[in-house]
């Protein structure tokens, strides 16, 4: 029991974290909570499971494919349902018009791609459904896989760097002649191919169906909400934390009373550390 | 009174009106077509059914005006596509009952349109077959004009049941749903009726639909000592989940209950073909292959008519013959009345007993408008699908 409670908690937790990651990565560049993250989850999965085993291209090129789709749509997401709400973010305009693309993708993808789940090919055929599944560790190394990239790219490029720079402070990386709008649509493709590839590394776990889109959204922003917006090492933690303990509670208390716990702790968390356990409170100048 | 020669004018034009109009109504009765409205959910998320029910529906119809209709009359099919949309499957409704001046209305094909079309059409005393399986859908004193002609939920429950206790024997069962609304009364129902008649139902759960693993679930199942899972669930993935789990586990439990576990997802969705032994859904006996493949000789003969006409490889067989039946069973109340009206029509049904359809043996009372008998709902191999049809369960003989 504690092994498959480890295995499927810490795949789960893996993709919720990636979601988390997406979250943070739309937000660090434009300081929208995008709800179009669970989407491109859910699109990862799907993608990938049209051009490997509906269209018949082979693994790698399907991955590469699935993550330049997505990345496409994390751009569409900037222009269509970002860029337009910028000028006024204190009305939290970007709910509704994020939430509305995200509605807009997921109900795409039901009419083009059907409401039932299908199958996700087997990547590499490893495991035979226990716990040494690849189902339940290709997550997870895609998870670390995408932690190592992002730590290479924000601390040994250039164009890292100027991510990190827009994300702390918009005004001065403009005044520094950094330009804004081009990194802001690099990180929403970025956003786009991380939440690709948690759903092309879970799509054998969570089945290549349009529902999980609103399921990695929901679940994908606890993390971020636990983690702390925008730090992507709280999301990460708070993601397997999460999946661990979903899972646990899947086991002892059942599914659906399973969700009612995962919830209960989320609130008990956040009134006893509302900026997220690795967040800081912001500093205001008085 | 003077006769003026203009009173003689204006009595002359009403009196030949009157007698124009008394002929010709008669007339234009005799030839009018039989319009049946057809309700359909042809698009949207509920579309599989309609779309093989339509087949039979356009076959039987065509079929009869080719042997020169009813009584002279052609029969007319009002098919308006609902969308599987419960507001527009209620405009539709609206629509063919008073401007298309439909006869009787076949449809809608999902309980959540006909929950709200079967009050309006009651209101019209329209005569109305369905197949939707909400319990409350028929009931011939708020609803006398309502009548199915496929089974009920409470007959899909007998049947699973009896199948579990009366077949395979068994004592201890697990109860298991999707956490909509219809899984959840679904399991409520069926955990209440099981514990009625005896058996011990060692779990009941609502598992939602997109869960990635419901191990923890097979578990408990295990260790609660189940010898058959029932599942109430249209969702595809959870099923193909629990025959995966299932087979991890190497337990070899037979999953009894709902068609959709026969669906061709889950084949596609189960990880060996093997995963999808011993699994039993409800079907119906009148297609259904017995064991040595063949269907019953009046099924056989109404899909002998059909061979090249009309596909059912890619549908259900009883959807396709449910639509012909629905409109032969209008066919028949025009034929044996010679009458469109309503209450003629409601009243041929209501005396109809044993009426051999295809689809089953109907019979209806004033006081029982659920027209399949539940002897004729068995249970089927789930991964025996062919030509639309399925092999009958184990058991049958």
């Amino acid at each position: 029991m504690l092994g498959n409670i480890l295995a499927a908690g810490l795949a789960v937790g893996a993709v919720y974290a990636l979601i988390g990651v997406t979250y943070n990565i739309m937000y660090s560049a434009s300081r929208v909570m995008s709800f179009t993250a669970g989407q491109l989850g859910m699109l990862g999965g799907v993608l990938g499971a049209m051009f490997i085993l509906r269209l018949g291209i082979p693994f790698l090129p399907g991955f590469v494919l699935t993550l330049a789709a997505c990345a496409v749509v994390g751009v569409a997401t900037e222009i269509i349902a970002v860029r337009p709400v910028l000028g006024s973010l204190e009305q939290h305009l970007y709910v509704l018009s994020t939430l509305a693309f995200a509605l807009l993708i997921q109900q795409f993808t039901a009419i083009e791609w059907g409401t039932e789940p299908r199958p996700f090919p087997r990547l590499f055929d490893i495991g035979n459904g226990g716990i040494s599944d690849e189902k339940f560790w290709l997550p997870l190394v895609a998870c670390g896989a995408v932690i190592a990239g992002l730590e290479y790219l924000y601390r040994h490029t250039l164009v890292g760097r100027a991510f990190l720079a827009i994300a702390e402070d918009n005004f001065a990386a403009r005044a520094l002649g950094l330009p804004e709008r081009n990194l802001r649509m690099a990180s929403f493709a970025l956003a786009g191919a991380v939440g690709g590839i948690a759903g092309f590394s879970s799509g054998e776990l969570l089945l290549a169906f349009f529902a999980n889109g609103g399921l990695l959204n929901f679940y994908g922003f606890v993390p971020v909400a636990l983690g702390g917006l925008g730090h992507n090492r709280g999301a990460i933690i708070g993601g397997l934390a999460l999946g661990v303990f979903q899972q646990a509670a899947n086991f002892l208390v059942g599914g659906v009373f399973a969700a009612v716990a995962v919830f209960a702790v989320f609130i008990v968390v956040l009134l006893a550390a509302p900026q997220g356990l690795f967040g800081v409170t912001p500093a205001r100048r008085v | 009174m003077a006769l003026t020669r203009r009173g003689l004018a204006v009595g002359s034009a009403g009196a030949l009106g009157l007698a124009m109009g008394g002929l010709a109504r008669p007339a234009i009765a005799q030839s009018e077509a039989i319009r049946i409205g057809w309700l359909a959910a042809l698009t949207g998320q509920s579309s599989a059914p309609a779309v093989g029910y339509n087949r039979g529906v356009v076959f039987a119809a065509e079929q009869i005006n080719a042997a020169g209709g009813i009584r002279g009359r052609q029969i007319e099919i009002v098919t308006r596509d609902t969308q599987s949309d419960p507001t527009k499957a209620v405009n539709s409704a609206q629509e063919m009952i008073s401007r298309a001046k439909v006869h009787a209305i076949w449809g809608p094909t999902n309980s959540g349109e006909a929950l709200a079309t079967t009050p309006i059409m009651a209101r019209t005393k329209m005569p109305n077959i369905h197949q939707c399986v909400v319990n409350s859908l028929i009931d011939p004193v708020k609803y006398p004009n309502a009548f199915r002609i496929a089974p009920s939920n409470q007959q899909w429950d007998d049947a699973v049941r009896n199948y579990c206790l009366s077949i395979l024997k068994v004592k201890s069962v697990a109860v298991v749903g999707d956490s909509t609304g219809y899984g959840t009364s679904a399991v409520n129902a069926s955990v209440e009726a099981f514990k009625k008649d005896g058996a011990t139902v060692v779990y009941q759960a609502q598992i939602d639909a997109t869960q990635p693993d419901v191990m923890p679930d097979m578990l408990r199942m295990r260790n609660g000592g189940a010898q058959a899972i029932v599942v109430w669930s249209v969702s595809t993935g959870m099923e193909a989940r629990l025959f995966n789990a299932r087979a991890t586990m190497n337990w070899d439990v037979p999953f009894v209950g709902h068609p959709a576990m026969g669906s061709g997802e889950v084949g596609q969705l189960v990880t060996k073909p093997e995963n999808w032994d011993k699994v039993y859904i409800i079907g119906y006996r009148s297609c259904s292959f017995d064991e040595s493949g063949k269907l019953p000789a009046r099924t056989q003969e109404f899909v002998d008519s059909m061979k090249g006409k009309v596909r059912t490889d890619d549908t259900s067989l009883w959807w396709v013959v449910s639509g012909a039946d629905a409109v032969k069973l209008v066919a028949a109340a025009v034929k044996e009345t010679g009458s469109t009206e309503s209450a003629d029509i409601i009243a041929y049904w209501n005396s109809l007993k044993n009426y051999p359809a295809v689809f089953g043996h109907f019979t209806f009372s004033p006081t029982e408008h659920n027209g399949l008998p539940t002897e004729e709902i068995v249970m089927s191999k789930a991964n025996s699908s062919h030509d639309g049809a399925f092999s009958l369960a184990p058991g049958y003989g």
